[in-house]
């Protein structure tokens, strides 16, 4: 290590030190001043790692998560970004508070966010990078999917010796050419038939002929068995498969992947396609598919995320929300449900939640009206827009109570009508309400 | 019920990308409350305008790769699509279908893309920049304030025959320098306002509810829907 890293590194971890121990935070400061002292040092810190770089709109974070709990089964030493860490600092501040590794090559795998990838492979050349799916998100912050998908790729362009295992469901990761050695997972759960997606679905032109793309069947939004009737433009063969999905509820998921059988205990097919990720990771880097059905039955408590909260009595399920994809994929999930609940919408538009609330109007809340919800209660900042989402949507006024202070809307809980309640809920009012739960004591602190 | 008003959702299942589907719901739920019964259709790539059949157009804001190639099929519907605008058809055009109205615009690449010139504006590039955020406006002719989101890298120049939707009051419009924002020509209403512009400003969308039945319905007695109140979620 140089003179100028060593400096760097050392005030790097005092400012973690110091921020950890005195203000229980420090996720991005302490890159930031090492970054400043020694703008190169990302290549000084991971020089000894084997990286694979985890990245896309939906499911880093519990792919990340899940990933490293498979490779666990092979690998002693892996170092991980805690959530939201995802951009350059944050990567930078995980390999400054990184154990000294003994023995082995240590590996680190990293959620990296879109546009921040070429601040990685700049300065490190990862061994496999992980392509999830690329849905509009945060519109405000990267444009539009084709634009983030250049954006991953122009950091990709600096490691074309790095394999790619991709979702080879999403048509976009098969559009262009690259040099990189490329592994595809998918569905293969389905008969063929001859399908077009719903109207408001993204991405479903051909990207060779612009035509639009037929599926064989379709497994959520625009993922699926594509094909182009009109070129011939279809979906790569698959190096791993989902077979079978066997059992589907609220909290759960049993499936079979190239025949082993898997039970995961989260629900949403979305969530399958993060155990399918990080079971073709654990492929690629040596792990068994019987290793992996182990590492997802000992790691229950990665599905942390839809934890249930003992409200006075009422079992509470929080889950955020940010875009229609995922939204979508949420109210296919609560339908699942065979008790009757209530639903709580919250919108908030700070920045970290998007602060262009135009998606809610591609969310499916139309299907609400259909379930058995006996109570809805809308709230945030912009309750306005949220509340008149599920009027137009047909929701009966006579169920639906409007409540815009987030701190009233807690208070609202113990007198549901139903034991079960579910909120759905962007960033910044998710954050507000759980440290409402924590001041009184549902939850211990923080995100969770 | 007593009316009915068929909609074009134009290349629906490609311009789509910002809630532009609430467009259409909210029409829906508002035709509903008039006792107007309300149906939609997408007419997409390969496929024929017919004027004749329907009374509201709604063109929807695409992405940069889908915009390019409407650009190209679009034509083969400009003379229909221009009959339907002179004959007073209603239109609502945001973002990407607002451009594809004018002459032309430029491509993500700068290439120049045509659109059919049924309206008189055209739209340029901004360098490297994108006028990202909440809009406020007001339309002049009526008082009424807008409330919308823009996000677009277009700067559009408005011509003969056309006045802006409204006068920006917080944001930047059309193209950051004149202060305004959108366009009104005849029965079409155009705007930068992100997907769901009638969801967050009913009043848009009653008046395109009452100029379509005006329209279809020359001499029906439209007080009682004329009344209907309706609000705004700003």
């Amino acid at each position: 290590m140089s003179l100028k890293s060593s400096i760097a590194t050392a005030a790097g971890k005092s400012s973690y030190w110091f921020l950890h121990t005195f203000f229980k935070g420090g996720s991005s400061l302490p890159g930031k001043i090492t970054k400043r002292l020694d703008p190169d040092i990302l290549a000084t810190l991971g020089r000894d790692y084997d990286v694979i770089v985890i990245t896309g709109t939906n499911g880093k974070t519990l792919t990340t998560a899940l990933t490293v709990q498979v490779l666990k089964e092979k690998y002693d030493n892996i170092l991980t970004n805690p959530t939201g860490s995802n951009m350059e600092q944050g990567i930078i501040t995980t390999f400054l508070h990184a154990p000294k590794s003994k023995g082995k090559r240590p590996l680190a795998v990293l959620e990296v966010d879109e546009a921040n990838v070429i601040m990685v492979t700049k300065y490190i050349k990862p061994k496999a990078f992980v392509f999830t799916n690329i849905f509009r998100d945060q519109m405000d912050r990267y444009g539009e999917i084709y634009t983030t998908y250049n954006k991953i790729l122009n950091g990709v362009a600096l490691a074309p010796n790095a394999t790619i295992i991709a979702n080879g469901d999403a048509p976009i990761f098969h559009s262009k050419q690259l040099p990189n050695p490329i592994v595809y997972y998918g569905f293969d759960n389905q008969p063929d038939g001859d399908i077009k997606a719903t109207p408001n679905t993204d991405g479903v032109l051909c990207p060779q002929c612009q035509h639009v793309l037929h599926y064989h069947f379709i497994s959520y939004s625009n993922l699926g068995k594509y094909f182009c009737p009109n070129c011939g433009y279809e979906r790569p063969e698959l190096n791993f498969a989902l077979n079978k999905i066997t059992d589907l509820t609220p909290k759960s998921s049993k499936f079979e992947i190239d025949g082993e059988p898997i039970k995961i205990e989260i629900g949403g097919v979305y969530n399958i396609y993060n155990a399918l990720a990080a079971y073709s990771v654990g492929r690629f880097m040596g792990v068994s598919p019987a290793q992996t059905r182990k590492a997802f039955e000992q790691g229950k408590s990665i599905f942390g995320r839809q934890e249930e909260i003992n409200v006075d009595g009422k079992l509470v399920t929080l889950i955020l929300v940010k875009n229609p994809v995922g939204l979508n994929q949420v109210i296919d999930m609560i339908s699942t449900d065979k008790d009757p609940f209530t639903f709580i919408g919250l919108l908030n538009a700070n920045y970290a939640d998007g602060i262009d609330t135009s998606w809610i109007w591609d969310g499916d809340f139309e299907r609400l009206p259909k379930m058995n919800i006996k109570q809805f209660i809308t709230g945030g900042e912009r309750y306005k827009d949220i509340t008149y989402r599920l009027q137009v949507a047909g929701v009966d006024p006579s169920k639906h109570l409007v409540e815009p202070d987030l701190d009233k809307v807690v208070e609202m809980i113990p007198k549901a009508p139903t034991k079960k309640v579910y909120i759905l809920s962007t960033y910044t009012a998710m954050l507000h309400v759980r440290k409402v739960f924590a001041a009184k004591g549902f939850i211990k602190g923080g995100m969770g | 019920m007593a009316y009915s008003l068929n909609v074009c959702h134009l290349y629906g299942d490609l311009m789509n990308t910002y809630g532009d589907l609430g467009n259409i719901l909210v029409l829906k739920y508002l035709a509903a409350k008039m006792g107007v019964e309300l149906t939609s259709e997408v007419v997409s790539l390969d496929q024929k305008f017919d004027p004749d059949k329907y009374d509201i157009i709604v063109f929807g804001g695409g992405q940069d790769f889908e915009q390019s190639i409407i650009s190209k099929d679009i034509q083969s519907k400009k003379q229909a699509l221009t009959n339907f605008i002179e004959d007073d058809g209603s239109v609502v055009a945001i973002c990407g279908g607002y451009q594809l109205l004018g002459h032309y615009y430029i491509g993500a690449n700068g290439e120049k893309l045509m659109g059919i010139g049924a309206l008189d504006h055209y739209t340029d590039k901004q360098k490297d920049h994108r006028f990202i955020g909440n809009v406020v406006i007001e339309n002049e002719e009526t008082g009424e304030k807008y409330h919308g989101f823009e996000n677009h890298q277009g700067i559009t120049f408005l011509g003969k025959g056309e006045r802006p939707l409204g006068k920006v009051l917080e944001g930047h419009g059309n193209n950051g320098q004149d202060k305004t924002e959108g366009a009104i020509y005849k029965n079409v209403y155009c705007t930068y306002f992100h997907g769901p512009i009638l969801a967050r400003n009913n009043d848009i969308a009653k008046h395109v509810l009452m100029n379509a039945l005006k329209r279809k319905y020359p001499n029906a007695d439209l007080e009682k829907q004329a009344e209907l109140k309706v609000g705004a979620t700003f």
